[in-house]
């Protein structure tokens, strides 16, 4: 920190509590297992919240499971959601007889006007029918109750829908509360053709307080914390072919992180940071992605305030609650779903007590046996996603007085953008580091 | 031994020599079973099958509710005309009708129809007086004295042949007719033939017999007679000559019809009348239409024995799963499955659980009897199911069982068959007639339709359907039914999916439409579409014209092969290469029919060559076909070979124009199949007078035919190469580059395909104004570019219009060879793809070459080195060795419980092994080489697998082709997998080495050697980069197996070996575990 003549801007401090355990795999090993468990898990524990969600809701129908559905009979059913759809691309097309000349039609999004969708428990299934229920807002994976009844074909129409709902919160501490900041930024890219070094360089000096007058260093002063939402660097992947590589190419693998690094050296000096794994960092690829290895980052590594996250990542600062992914599980939502923007896509995880629904079936993840960590026991105050193509943001309220901030934060290589975060009051702005490069 | 002793004691087995060693008791039993056999069932079968009636009574309170529409008023008061689609005709032999013939009496063919009218009642119409007759040329001189006396003689001699039957009268009378033989052109229009009429229908080949070695008769010496239409089935007499063609519409008016006294059948509508009195509608308009047929689709799941194909002496039946679909619904109504012991409900399924095996089968058969299918479908049904069931209730001594047939009294029966045809190769098949009901198995279906690299449901339905159907391992049904009642459950589930799969596959291919419009064209019952050769639908339609035209077919006797070949069409030499100019391709369409029509080329209008002397016609009324026989034109004498081609040509252009009309897609769905049937049918005549071992053979015809044909295609060839040249003012000289039986490709030189197209057509039109009509060349399309490997083998881009190409279009190349790997497909289409659709030569080079470098550095996907073989008979009776079958010994002895038996598919991988061991002995398990490491052998996939079809693409594209592709530095670096279940590795001691550059490591804690650190960053991207990857497989595969199965919350039990993806998912699981352990290690 530059010391001033006159002023002695101190920076801010904030308790910061660690909530990642639970995406951590450690001793858990791949022995065969499928994915199966992951399933039971989540209907087993989304199940008994359902079911005591139920008296309230319609305490006169009778709550049965998919076998004992009697025909004609009304009552109450939870299961897991499976969305049948017909664009779904499969493995199995690799081996289809005929390659196709021309390629998908709408590679990002699978939705089809014919989808239906299927209820699951683990006696069987059914297929729900009725008007009530749009399959293109849904995806396979959520659990949830169907008041309907039994066709006799097969069909289960439905009459009403119970989603979980927000879940329960820590009442957020509001007395006494200053301004403290904490910066979101993802996509950095570093290493990409389209990164712009002076941008990453610019925020840095910004965090770091090295930048404008006072009064912008005393906002500086303010900020207690910095996220970085994955996708840092970008590694020409497509060296990696099984043969060996050049000494040349061995160089140009490594660099982006050694760039890295460096910024984030000068960082982690200044402030305590969080770098989460995104879909191109070099992490693994399935969810939850365990923290980037600490050999990456042999200059900021040395720094206590230098923190390797899981995605999801999951913290407490000031007792504000914190959940976040790089963006996978909101992109897949995308392509297996519709909705008017991304902050609804995160409002229904949200509705649905699921961090990433469409894990396994869409979006990669380990296969767990015992448990299922995506599973959103407490809501947090402040839910947000990585690596979308603008800045979004917006409040939303749960039933039981629950406030949680939304935040999609951009690519910052696409116009060098971050977020910020007021923890007073859970205000939100963005700061744009874009410059023009003339060339 | 104990399971086969306790199933010989049920089993109501004669007693024969086994007599002196089983006990007394047993003995007894058998008596007693064969007491009921003989006496009970034929004196008062109903009561035996009501005999548990109490206790089944809910079960048929059940069953009920799928019973037919009950008959209205007028149908029971017989006031109203019956109509209906009639499905199969066959005929019995029974006394004949008192008060519809009252003349005569004794034994007589009773001819009966089944069928189903507009509201979906099934009827059974028996018809009368029908008698089987065939013709033989009158001896000149005889008159109708000589014919009474030769009656009498002829009756003589059928008394002494059918010494056992009762029938008064055998040969019922002799008429003289006038009609003509239908070979060779005659200038006489008729001659006298005498019809000779006899009682029963197997009368006819004793007779023929007779007539054929010879009769002695008064005045006329001994003499022998070639007889004519005496090869015809009955009931196919009986429909040409009633202008009846399967599946059409028929109607017994009002008045016309007698309700039977005591039904015989179990159909709704029971009636007899005369043959006369019946009206067939052509399949025109309203009676084009499909009534509503109900198809069962079935499947069976049994029990076997740990290492041992289910056998029904043995392995009892566990669950039947029956859906039933009306015609044109594409819901079925029922879903059923009836369980032994108990079992889950599941949703919308009807599931009934039974204590015992008899229970099951007898609801089965109550459910037949209550559901009353039209048509049974299911995947080799004919061969297993149907077969086994039987065989079961012998076995377990239900002598009820099966009735199964809609006629009372009578038992299905099984026998084995043998079909044998030219085009279809001779099957083993056993053959299981159920009385009035069509069965329909869509395994033959499929063996005869198409040319599949495996006929498996699962890769059949893969195939059609693009799913994989979930497989379960016969060893696993027994585990699964031995459980509680959710597995049986998934049993169940996994039973009914199997039972669908033919529905949809019967839907999806159309072919209860393609298969009743192509009996509906060639006038055959449908049940002969199945289980007969091309040659009847043939024969079908030209005794039909024939009848029309007063002609009469000889019954040639087969002669077999050895009245020679014929020279086939041939095919002009292939200028091998690649082409990078547009080929037009210049098409006959459909030349052959064009050929006999154009030519007049018929039974009836060729010249014996005696007769060309004798007859001495001008050369204005004949044509002399380039192989030297004669025919007439037809002013003189038009053939009706061409006439039954000329109609189903023109009945196929108003097929297609009414198809584009149509809107209903029912009736688009008829179109459709009867555009394809009539397609099928023009194409099939030519066949027929080729056949040498068929019904009329005439290669005078076939020959003529070829013979013109190459004609055609030279012809061709000279026209185009000498009009357009250079000299002829175009820009270019043409070529042609190769000729097959009906097309001619060009190059015209010209660079684009839209100039190719113009001169494409410029040609086709020019030259088919030289051949008589209706030859006509066609130009279809342009090839660009397009590689010509030698004759029959060819690919490139299709273009029919000058802006996109339509595909690729391959012939003759591997890729769905059935011994073949997967890796050779993969590769030639690949390649192919690459060098047509992106152009891009070095780029398939160096794809090929990346790929043999990951054969020898063993990092190729298991699943692409999979071959595949049927294991048809055991060791002992294979004469030389096999691969697959040495492997089936071998994994036999390993564990008898998941080995192959007879019946099954044998996957193996070659693996590496001691020098000059032979390939099959070389052979192993692909889970076993997974399980254990096994190395593969690369050289063999190399040498034996992909060189050949890769050479052959790329010899005519690169100067030494083998050089370059398989002997290149990219085969110099191989890597072998240590196995882990030899010897030798129990003494070695694993040490760790650097991941870097795999240095021995002492230290334990470390990653990477001292040399190679500071390069973690790299070094650890790459690690995680495999990982990463290996994630996203495993995920996709894993996410697959589940959406295959239908169930999330369920661990995948499948082991469908033909699967694609069921080795690779396997691999995943093991490589994810291996590389996981590999990553673990940076995290020190």
């Amino acid at each position: 920190m530059e010391i001033d003549s006159e002023r002695n801007l101190q920076r801010k401090q904030a308790t910061y509590q660690s909530l990642d355990e639970s995406f951590m795999i450690q001793k858990e090993v791949y022995k065969g297992q499928q994915y199966s468990h992951i399933y039971f898990a989540r209907l087993h524990f989304m199940r008994t919240l359902l079911y005591s969600l139920v008296p309230n809701w319609k305490p006169h129908l009778p709550v049965c499971t998919i076998l004992g559905l009697e025909e004609g009979k009304e009552c109450i059913i939870v299961g897991t959601l499976f969305k049948h759809m017909k664009l779904k691309p499969s493995i199995l097309d690799e081996y289809s007889k005929e390659r196709s000349v021309t390629s998908l039609v709408k590679p990002h999004n699978f939705v089809h006007i014919d989808d239906c969708l299927i209820l699951e428990d683990e006696s069987g299934r059914v297929k729900l029918t009725g008007t009530l229920l749009s399959p293109s807002a849904y995806v396979t994976g959520i659990v949830a109750a169907v008041h309907g009844k039994d066709s006799g074909a097969g069909d289960f129409v439905v009459q009403d829908f119970l989603e979980a709902g927000l879940p329960p919160q820590v009442e957020l501490p509001l007395k006494s509360r200053e301004d403290k900041y904490v910066v979101f930024v993802s996509g950095l890219s570093v290493g990409s053709s389209t990164s712009n070094p002076l941008q990453f360089q610019l925020l840095v000096d910004h965090i770091t307080g090295h930048l404008g007058d006072e009064k912008e260093q005393g906002i500086a002063a303010q900020i207690v914390h910095l996220v970085v939402a994955g996708n840092s660097v970008e590694i020409p992947y497509g060296l990696l072919n099984g043969q060996n590589l050049a000494a040349k190419d061995q160089s140009r693998l490594s660099e982006p992180i050694k760039e890295l690094d460096i910024l984030l050296t000068q960082i982690a000096a200044g402030i305590p940071l969080d770098i989460m794994p995104g879909p191109n960092d070099p992490a693994n690829f399935a969810l939850p992605q365990q923290p980037l290895n600490r050999c990456l980052f042999p200059g900021s590594a040395a720094y206590n305030t230098f923190r390797s996250c899981t995605n999801p990542h999951c913290f407490v600062l000031d007792n504000i609650r914190f959940l976040g992914t790089s963006g996978q599980n909101v992109d897949d939502l995308e392509k297996y779903s519709e909705a008017n923007d991304k902050l609804e896509f995160m409002e229904r995880t949200l509705r649905w007590r699921h961090l990433a629904p469409t894990a396994p079936n869409t979006l990669g993840c380990y296969p767990f046996t015992d448990r299922d960590p995506f599973l959103i026991e407490s809501c947090p105050h402040v839910y947000f996603v990585g690596n979308q193509e603008k800045f979004q943001t917006r409040l939303i309220k749960g039933s039981e007085g629950q406030l949680v901030r939304l935040i999609c934060v951009p690519k910052f290589c696409d116009n060098g953008v971050a977020v910020v975060l007021n923890t007073k009051n859970l205000e939100c702005h963005t700061l744009s580091f874009a410059t023009q490069l003339s060339s | 031994m104990n399971s086969r002793k306790r199933a010989q004691a049920t089993a109501p087995l004669p007693p024969s020599k086994h007599q002196a060693s089983t006990p007394a008791v047993e003995e007894e039993f058998v008596d007693e079973d064969f007491f009921l056999d003989e006496t009970l069932i034929q004196e008062d079968e109903e009561s035996l099958i009501l005999r548990d009636f109490e206790e089944r009574q809910a079960l048929a309170s059940c069953l009920s509710k799928w019973a037919r529409p009950p008959l209205s008023p007028s149908y029971v008061s017989l006031s109203q005309s019956v109509f209906f689609q009639q499905l199969e005709i066959d005929y019995v032999i029974g006394e004949s009708h008192k008060e519809l013939l009252p003349t005569s009496s004794g034994p007589a063919a009773i001819i009966r129809i089944f069928g189903v009218t507009k509201e979906g009642h099934s009827v059974c119409c028996k018809v009368h007086g029908f008698e089987p007759y065939f013709y033989i040329s009158c001896p000149l001189g005889m008159g109708l004295d000589d014919i009474s006396r030769f009656h009498q003689i002829l009756e003589g001699r059928m008394r002494e042949v059918n010494r056992n039957s009762k029938v008064p009268k055998h040969v019922r009378r002799i008429e003289m007719v006038h009609r003509r033989n239908i070979m060779y052109y005659q200038q006489q229009t008729s001659h006298p033939f005498l019809k000779i009429v006899v009682a029963l229908p197997t009368m006819v080949t004793s007779c023929r017999g007779i007539l054929d070695r010879g009769i002695q008769i008064d005045g006329f010496g001994m003499k022998s007679f070639m007889t004519y239409e005496s090869n015809v089935l009955f009931a196919l007499r009986f429909m040409i000559d009633c202008n009846i063609v399967g599946g059409n519409w028929i109607e017994v008016p009002a008045g016309k019809y007698k309700k039977t006294a005591k039904n015989l059948s179990y159909c709704q509508l029971e009636v007899d009348c005369l043959f006369s009195d019946l009206i067939s509608h052509a399949p025109e308009g309203e009676f084009s239409k499909m009534a509503p047929f109900r198809i069962l689709s079935f499947d069976i799941e049994c029990a076997g024995r740990k290492g041992h194909f289910p056998e029904p002496t043995h392995d009892p039946v566990i669950q039947v799963a029956n859906l039933v679909t009306l015609q044109g619904e594409d819901q079925p109504f029922v879903r059923n499955v009836m369980t032994l012991k108990s079992c889950s409900p599941i949703v919308g399924v009807d599931v009934m659980p039974f204590n015992t095996e008899r229970e099951v089968l007898l609801a089965w058969r109550d459910l037949i009897r209550e559901v009353d299918p039209d048509i049974i479908i299911g995947y080799n049904i004919c061969k297993f199911d149907l077969p086994y069931l039987i065989e079961r209730a012998q076995t377990l001594g239900i002598a009820e069982f099966p009735i199964l047939g809609r006629i009372r009294n009578s038992r299905v029966r099984v026998k084995d068959t043998t079909f044998s045809s030219r085009q279809y190769g001779t099957r083993e098949s056993k053959e299981v007639t159920v009385e009035g009901r069509v069965q329909f198995d869509l395994l033959q279906a499929m063996q005869r339709d198409y040319k599949l690299s495996s006929y498996s449901l699962n890769s059949v339905s893969a195939h059609f359907l693009s799913e994989q159907k979930e497989d379960v391992h016969h060893s696993i049904i027994s585990d699964l039914q031995n459980g509680n009642a959710e597995t049986r459950r998934r049993l169940a589930v996994y039973c009914l999916k199997d039972a669908y799969l033919p529905q949809r596959l019967l839907d999806k291919l159309m072919y209860i439409y393609n298969y009743v419009e192509m009996a509906r064209v060639t006038g055959v019952p449908i049940s002969f579409l199945l289980s007969r050769g091309q040659s009847i639908k043939v024969l079908s339609q030209l005794l039909r014209k024939a009848k029309q035209k007063g002609l009469v077919l000889p019954n040639v006797k087969a002669t077999g092969s050895e009245q020679g070949t014929y020279e086939g069409a041939t095919v002009l030499e292939a200028k091998a290469g690649f082409y990078e100019k547009p080929i037009a391709t210049l098409d006959f369409a459909s030349l052959y029919p064009s050929i006999m029509m154009a030519y007049n080329l018929c039974y009836c209008t060729l010249v014996t060559p005696e007769d060309v002397r004798k007859l001495n016609l001008s050369p204005e009324c004949v044509n002399k076909t380039p192989s030297g026989e004669t025919f007439v034109k037809s002013n003189l004498q038009k053939g009706i070979l061409p006439e039954i081609l000329e109609e189903l040509i023109s009945a196929r252009k108003r097929a297609k124009s009414d198809l584009k009309e149509a809107k209903d897609p029912l009736e688009k769905a008829v179109l459709d199949g009867r555009q394809l049937a009539l397609k099928i049918s023009a194409n099939s005549v030519y066949g027929f007078t080729g056949a040498t071992v068929g019904q009329l053979p005439c290669l005078e015809i076939s020959s003529s035919v070829t013979s013109y044909g190459r004609q055609m295609i030279e012809h061709t060839k000279k026209l185009v190469e000498d009009k357009f040249t250079t000299i002829g003012g175009y820009e270019y000289n043409a070529e042609v580059i190769y000729g097959d039986t009906d097309s001619v490709m060009v190059q015209f030189g010209v660079p684009t395909v839209e100039a190719a197209m113009d001169l494409g057509r410029e040609a086709a039109e020019y030259i088919s104004r030289t051949f008589i009509k209706p030859i006509k060349l066609e130009f279809e399309k342009v090839y660009y570019p397009y590689l010509l490997i030698s004759k029959k083998r060819y690919a490139g881009l299709y273009w029919t219009n000058p802006n996109k190409f339509d595909k690729m279009d391959t012939k003759g190349i591997e890729t769905v060879r059935r011994d073949n790997c997967l890796l050779v497909k993969n590769l030639v289409t690949e390649c192919l793809h690459k060098i047509l659709i992106d152009r891009d030569i070095p780029g398939a080079v160096q794809y090929v070459k990346n790929s043999i470098s990951d054969l020898l550095m063993n990092r190729m996907d298991l699943s692409l080195l999979v071959i595949t073989k049927g294991l048809t008979k055991t060791g002992e009776d294979y004469e030389v060795k096999a691969a697959h079958v040495e492997l089936a010994e071998r994994m036999r002895k390993r564990d008898p419980a998941t080995a192959p038996n007879v019946g099954d598919r044998v996957p193996y991988v070659i693996i590496k092994s001691a020098k000059g061991a032979k390939a099959y002995e070389r052979s192993e398990d692909p889970i076993y080489v997974l399980d254990n490491n096994i190395p593969i052998d690369p050289q063999y996939y190399l040498e034996n697998q992909i060189s050949k079809p890769l050479l052959r693409i790329f010899e005519p594209i690169l100067k030494n082709a083998s050089k370059e592709l398989l002997q290149g530095s990219h085969t110099r670096s191989i890597s072998i997998s240590t196995p882990s279940n030899s010897g030798i590795m129990k003494f070695a001691k694993k040490r760790l080495s650097c991941i870097g550059c795999k240095a021995l490591i002492n230290n334990t804690e470390q990653t990477l050697c001292s040399h190679c650190k500071g390069r973690e960053a790299e070094l650890y991207c790459k690690s995680v980069s495999q990982v990463s990857e290996l994630e996203s497989l495993f995920g996709r595969l894993w996410t697959q197996c589940q959406e295959c199965q239908g169930s999330l919350h369920q661990d995948v039990l499948c082991t469908s070996r033909d699967c694609p993806i069921f080795y690779r998912r396997k691999k995943a699981q093991k490589d994810m575990a291996e590389a996981k352990c590999q990553l673990d290690r940076w995290n020190f």
